[in-house]
């Protein structure tokens, strides 16, 4: 397993350096966020540790920049800003897990190898439909290269439309495979997911039929190859 | 000195109430003024018209041998119909009276009264005719014009008096003055009507200041950006200024308590990595340490910027992308849990108040929910009465006992150990709703466990 560890403090670096050489990782140290983009943007990592305060260019900035060239290697966030609104940002650039400092290695540890496991899981194949992407292994979308953000219940919405895109699903389907079975089954519900996921892909990509329920329309004359 | 309080009108009623006592003045004193003389050309026109009328009376008398006076052959009609209000009178001095030798058939058998004082005035200016107001034979009010002169062959001064009832010029008088008063009442409505037109127009740029300050407040807009006129273009300047200060300082106050705690979070890591990698006595001390300083840091971290920010809550947020980016946030944190977390919010729902303190707020109280619940969050917000909102938060877990509901509000306290997390969620929830006048409020969810449920100030859409 190869692990990115972008971090600029010394200190901090060298114990983690060795932490993970002691948990068997091959590790590449970046010290800033040039070194740390140009390292994931060449290199075949498993996982990037990323500390948010780099100097050049920010952490957030980099996995910005992976995510839109379409890379999806697991990233954990490290920082010392453990506010909502910082940690709302990381993940919005496409994080997958996040640690504020301070920290015990061995949480760090843990959250690595949780995001190692997922990241191995499952290899479905990725959905395309003119312009969207969806990746169930990373459980990622993204329209015409750009990240969606989405929440669960959205992201299963568009995962179930996706699987059977051109034709049509019907509210009742809908709502059970959205929803567990122990969740209140209510379909008017269905309208708010659509709702917002229109707002999030592109409003004309989901046609109402009336009476019947919805479907995902395929763009024409666009191929997307995974 | 200050005056007392009883009466401070506003700036739209001094100006109107200024002009409108000046409007008044000037038109009182004008109506009086034209009436006055109204009346005094009238009576002037009726004196010579009088004048006029002794003088051809004198023209037309003779006297006989006898040394009787002639009247003229009678001209005018009128003075042979009694009580006509037309008369004259030809009459001679008697003592400090007059006696009379001829007169209009019109005055019957009553006589035209001498001038108020005698016979001084005529005597002062024989053959000039002297007026004056009288009563007539019909109680009319008269003019009078009296005239002592002599006539040849006549020793004895004759007095030539002509009279006519002032009735008429009273009439038009009184008339005009009627008119005066309605056209000069009708004309003020109207001065006053259009200065209170120029008040309103005039200190139009101010209520838009105002309407604008209190945007500001409300924090619909963070400036005051409206084009003023010069006298109002500096307040606004200043205002601006006061706006912008403001938030420099509080902004100021944060990024550095900001940067203190965040500077402390780097070495405490490297410290608490190093005391673990050497265990021991002292590793154990430092861990120990290291964590309760974190605890600490994050603390007051919170608490500062909670307090440098209830105090400007200018801003406002939108209620639904928050929950959004949180719910994002959360589901991909306890993705092995497999968490599911099911918002709903109103498009235009807006929180009086800064992003980053909704976001903290609502993400400790969700965090929370997915800590200690299990697999499923229910997160609701709506707008409640009176510019309220209220959002719900709910999970599946196991929930609270009454007698602890109590308890989780209070700083650092932990309920489950065995959750991670560092058991201040709650309580930094609760400084920074009360900073916003909020409150938080604990109960049980029909999905079985916590239901928290926070009531926040809302903006207008």
């Amino acid at each position: 397993m190869r692990i990115l560890l972008a971090e600029d403090d010394p200190d901090l670096s060298r114990q983690l350096k060795q932490a993970l050489g002691d948990a068997d990782y091959a590790v590449d140290h970046a010290a800033d966020g040039e070194e740390a983009h140009f390292l994931g943007d060449t290199e075949p990592y498993d996982a990037v540790i990323l500390d948010l305060g780099l100097p050049k260019i920010d952490g957030v900035s980099v996995l910005e920049r992976w995510r839109r060239d379409g890379k999806q290697i697991p990233v954990l966030i490290l920082t010392a800003r453990g506010a909502w609104s910082e940690k709302v940002a990381g993940f919005d650039a496409g994080a997958d897990d996040y640690l504020t400092k301070p920290f015990h290695t061995e949480e760090l540890l843990a959250r690595l190898r949780a995001l190692l496991r997922r990241s191995a899981g499952h290899a479905a194949a990725t959905l395309s439909c003119g312009g969207l992407r969806l990746d169930p292994r990373a459980a990622r979308a993204s329209v015409n290269g750009e990240p969606l953000r989405l929440t669960s219940l959205e992201y299963r919405l568009l995962h179930y439309l996706m699987m059977h895109q051109g034709r049509v699903i019907s509210r009742t389907e809908l709502v059970e495979h959205l929803y567990d079975q122990d969740f209140d089954r209510d379909s008017n519900t269905i309208e708010v997911f659509v709702g917002r996921v229109r707002k999030k892909i592109g409003a004309d990509r989901i046609e109402t039929v009336r009476g019947l329920g919805y479907r995902l329309i395929p763009l024409e004359g666009e191929t997307e190859s995974a | 000195m200050k005056l007392p309080r009883l009466w401070r009108p506003s700036l739209a009623w001094r100006l109107v109430l200024l002009a409108a006592c000046w409007s008044v003045f000037v038109l009182a004193v004008s109506g009086v003024v034209q009436t006055a003389l109204f009346h005094q050309a009238s009576v002037m026109r009726f004196d010579d018209d009088l004048r006029e009328d002794a003088e051809s009376l004198f023209a037309g008398s003779s006297v006989d041998d006898q040394g009787r006076v002639a009247a003229p052959p009678l001209t005018d009609p009128a003075a042979t119909r009694a009580y006509s209000g037309t008369y004259w009178e030809i009459a001679e001095p008697n003592g400090a009276g007059i006696r009379w030798m001829q007169r209009s058939r019109s005055l019957w058998d009553s006589e035209l009264a001498p001038p108020p004082d005698g016979l001084n005035s005529l005597r002062a200016k024989p053959g000039t005719p002297v007026f004056y107001n009288s009563i007539g034979p019909a109680h009319e009010p008269l003019r009078v014009a009296a005239m002592l002169t002599h006539l040849p062959g006549r020793a004895t001064p004759v007095i030539f008096m002509t009279a006519e009832d002032l009735t008429p010029v009273e009439t038009s008088a009184h008339r005009f003055a009627i008119e005066t008063i309605i056209g000069l009442v009708v004309l003020g409505a109207g001065l006053i009507l259009l200065v209170f037109i120029q008040v309103r127009v005039g200190l139009g740029p101010l209520f838009a200041l105002e309407r604008e300050v209190a945007d500001v407040r409300t924090g619909r807009a963070d400036r005051v950006a409206g084009d003023y006129p010069s006298e109002l273009e500096p307040l606004a300047a200043e205002l601006n200024a006061l706006v912008a200060h403001d938030q420099e300082v509080v902004e100021r106050q944060r990024t550095h308590v900001g940067n203190l705690a965040h500077a402390l979070k780097t070495p405490l890591s490297v410290m608490l990595t190093e005391s673990e990698r050497h265990p021991g006595p002292l590793a154990d001390i430092v861990a120990v340490q290291a964590d309760a300083m974190k605890g600490h840091v994050d603390h007051h971290l919170r608490r500062a910027r909670a307090a440098a920010r209830s105090q400007s809550p200018r801003e406002r947020t939108a209620v639904a992308p928050v929950l959004d980016e949180l719910a994002h946030a959360l589901e991909r944190i306890f993705r092995d849990e497999q968490v599911t977390i099911d918002w709903r919010c109103p498009d235009g729902l807006y929180f009086q108040g800064e992003r980053q303190d909704l976001l903290e707020m609502v993400g400790n109280v969700l965090e929370n929910a997915c800590k200690y619940g299990g697999r499923r969050v229910r997160a609701q917000a709506r707008a409640t009465l009176g510019q309220r909102l209220s959002l719900t938060v709910e999970d599946d877990g196991p929930g609270l006992p009454d007698d602890q509901l109590a308890e989780v509000l209070k700083r650092g306290e932990r309920l489950d150990e065995s959750a991670p997390g560092a058991g201040l969620g709650l309580s930094i929830v609760d400084e920074l709703t009360s900073a916003y006048g909020g409150t938080v409020a604990l109960g049980a969810s029909t999905l079985g466990g916590l239901k928290v449920t926070l009531d926040l100030p809302a903006a207008e859409a």
